[in-house]
């Protein structure tokens, strides 16, 4: 093998991983929006996934049991989403804004209280010792040359999300169900008239979205870290948010943006130190740029992409437009 | 003449009692929580209340607390008013203390105090709106909804302000990203000695009443209230749409980086990228104002003395977590908002024929 091509297999390996709770979470937000509700929660909503799994797994030992408190605890926000959204008639970028506000107060909160009552009983706080999720190689496929590293000895949620993509597609291209979903976001008329109940389906969708967000908060915490720190999303569920739109409302074009973001990520770090200790010349002149424009090159490609592919995006057409209608 | 302004007036009041009244509640839900939490809840009560305003000392931090909030507030408020969804105040906030910090440490004009001052206010608030325009030109030419380019431009701003901070703006001496602290002499002069009253509150203060002013009795602001609730029709009065949301994303930027010059001027002195989460609490405050600019005055006045109460009862003996004045901020909103959508649905049971706030669903007003 190649220098070359261990380099690239390694940054592959590294996108998947940073691209997974993204992918998880990104999912969770489609499904949403095609039904109509777009929910900038979701940072707030991962955050909250996070702690849930770090605090439960801390106290139980087990991992899945904190696995399946953070998609409790992601449910929870979506129902708290789903009442001011969709019952309450609130709108839905102010609601998911104090969403936000209340995932990153919440889960502080819980952080400081948390670390309180375990450091009195004497317990660490600093890391998971052993109960967290480590990487799970698959038996023969984890051998294959190019794949096997790359797809197949990631964690168990990452084989989970790549299960969790097809059976979303299938339901949403194949399906009544998918049917219905799009539907209530492009023409919810039409529900009412076919007797779908739309402010039910639509809070369906988001406690999927929720869920999954929860999910995504886990990986990051008690896969990815085996820690939790305050705000560790960093940003990432606003990330999702623009990619759902960068892959234009298509599951396919998100899970691209996303393997896309990651990869940008992955490169950027590794040029980080890459840069101190090459040889080539046009690497070693990257010293002099300050870390932090490598950092922002995440953001920037971003912006870039939507710059480039937003143009007549057709979104679902009754975003943010609560159900039954204001009439005048 | 007078009467209507009197009626306006008055109208700006039952808003604001009802702010008031959902304040109480939910400071009550507050302090109960507290108490359920194992906190003594009158301790609890009288240690917040205290320390937001039981000395004229802590009167004024809460209220130089609560000068950030006016202006990150008013930019929520003036944009969301006109439809233009800026949630990046935040960013803009950073850049605009990041302006007011290199006017102030690095490239001071003349040294003289009269004319650096003004120059480090006025940069930054002229920073942080160019920042807000280009998050308008991607929505207008690029079709990049604001609401997502402005959440993706505040960490650009973040990772910018940290380069500027461990580059040519940091101290001597350190390694963290930090500005050197501000001169004396360039600090925003206070108007009641050995306190915080800086006359930066009273600039922010005059603000709000100037855009009220503008907002409710002149064709700029009219027009602006006619782009947001209804941009077809505003262009079907031959309005200059595309101008409004400009102009409108100008002030509202540049109200965001005056709060981030004025806070680093007035009350902190030197500069990290850890300002605090004005930015985003900015939204709150706007909302609990109901976007009227008199009632944001008064709903970053709560927030001051709720944050600074937090934080003089998390400093004591009962420690109380800090975050937890964001988790109220998150339930006040999230009430108000349904209180909004209540009566809202009220008033379409009234009467069918009242006129409603449009929804059209078109392709560009989606979002």
């Amino acid at each position: 093998m190649t220098p070359s091509h261990n380099m690239f297999t390694f940054l592959s390996r590294q996108a998947v991983t940073a691209a997974t709770p993204m992918i998880l979470a990104g999912v969770g937000e489609l499904v949403g929006e095609l039904s109509g509700v777009i929910n900038i929660g979701i940072e707030g909503t991962m955050l909250m996934g996070c702690i849930a799994a770090y605090t439960v797994t801390g106290v139980s030992g087990h991992g899945t049991v904190g696995l399946l408190a953070a998609i409790a605890a992601g449910m929870v926000m979506a129902v708290i989403f789903a009442a001011a959204s969709v019952w309450g008639r609130a709108d839905q970028i102010v609601a998911g804004t104090a969403m936000d506000l209340l995932g990153m107060g919440l889960s502080g909160m819980v952080w400081m209280m948390y670390q309180n009552w375990r450091e009195n009983l004497g317990f660490s706080t600093a890391l998971l010792h052993g109960s967290g999720f480590s990487p799970v190689p698959i038996p023969v496929l984890h051998d294959i040359a190019y794949l096997g590293p790359v797809l197949f000895d990631q964690y168990a949620l990452c084989y989970i999300t790549i299960c969790l993509c097809v059976m979303t597609w299938w339901v949403l291209h194949r399906t009544r169900l998918g049917l219905i979903i799009c539907a209530l976001g492009d023409a919810p008329e039409a529900c009412h008239a076919a007797g779908v109940r739309v402010r039910l389906g639509r809070s369906l969708c988001l406690l999927f979205a929720g869920a999954s967000s929860g999910a995504a908060g886990a990986y990051l915490s008690i896969m990815q870290t085996h820690a939790f720190a305050t705000n560790m999303t960093g940003g990432q569920g606003f990330v999702v948010l623009a990619l759902v739109i960068f892959g234009r409302w298509k599951l396919p074009g998100l899970i691209g943006g996303c393997l896309f973001f990651g990869l940008i990520n992955s490169l950027q770090q590794t040029l980080q130190t890459a840069r101190y200790t090459s040889q080539n010349t046009a690497l070693h002149a990257l010293t002099h740029v300050p870390f932090q424009f490598f950092q922002m090159l995440p953001y920037l490609a971003a912006i870039m992409a939507l710059a480039i592919m937003s143009r007549k995006a057709p979104g679902p057409r009754y975003i943010n437009v609560p159900w039954p209608e204001a009439k005048t | 003449m007078i009467k209507r302004f009197l009626h306006r007036v008055w109208n700006s009041v039952t808003a604001v009692a009802l702010a008031a009244l959902v304040c109480a509640g939910v400071l009550a839900l507050a302090v109960g929580a507290g108490a359920l939490l194992g906190y003594p809840p009158i301790h609890l009560a009288d240690l917040w209340l205290r320390g937001a305003a039981g000395s004229w000392y802590a009167l004024s931090s809460s209220c130089a607390d609560a000068c950030p909030l006016l202006l990150t507030g008013l930019a929520a408020g003036v944009a969301f008013r006109a439809g233009v969804l800026n949630i990046g105040a935040q960013g803009q906030f950073l850049l605009g203390a990041l302006v007011a910090v290199a006017l102030s440490t690095r490239m001071m004009i003349f040294h003289q105090a009269d004319l650096v001052i003004p120059t480090a206010l006025i940069g930054g608030a002229v920073a942080g709106g160019l920042w807000g325009l280009v998050a308008q030109y991607l929505e207008r030419y690029r079709s990049v909804p604001v609401v997502l380019s402005t959440i993706l431009l505040n960490f650009v701003a973040l990772y910018l302000a940290q380069a500027a901070l461990q580059g040519p703006l940091q101290a001597l001496g350190t390694a963290a990203a930090q500005s050197p602290e501000v001169a004396g002499k360039y600090w925003l002069p206070l108007f009641v000695p050995y306190t915080d009253f800086h006359i930066g509150i009273i600039l922010a203060l005059g603000l709000a009443v100037l855009l009220w002013v503008v907002q409710q009795h002149t064709t700029f602001g009219f027009e602006t209230r006619v782009v947001g609730l209804n941009p077809g029709t505003a262009k079907a009065m031959k309005m200059p749409v595309t101008i409004r949301q400009f102009q409108i994303m100008f002030i509202s930027g540049a109200c965001a980086g005056l709060g981030g010059a004025i806070q680093l001027l007035g009350q902190v002195h030197f500069m990290t990228a850890h300002m605090g989460n004005y930015g985003y609490a900015g939204i709150a405050v706007a909302l609990l104002g109901r976007l009227n600019p008199l009632g944001i005055i008064l709903s970053a006045l709560f927030f001051g003395f709720l944050d600074t109460g937090a934080f003089r009862a998390e400093e004591s003996s009962l420690a109380l977590p800090h975050d937890m004045a964001n988790v109220i901020k998150a339930v006040v909103i999230l009430v108000m908002l349904v209180l909004a959508g209540l009566s809202l649905r009220r008033a379409r049971r009234a009467g069918r024929d009242t006129p409603m706030p449009p929804t059209p669903p078109t392709q560009e007003s989606t979002l």
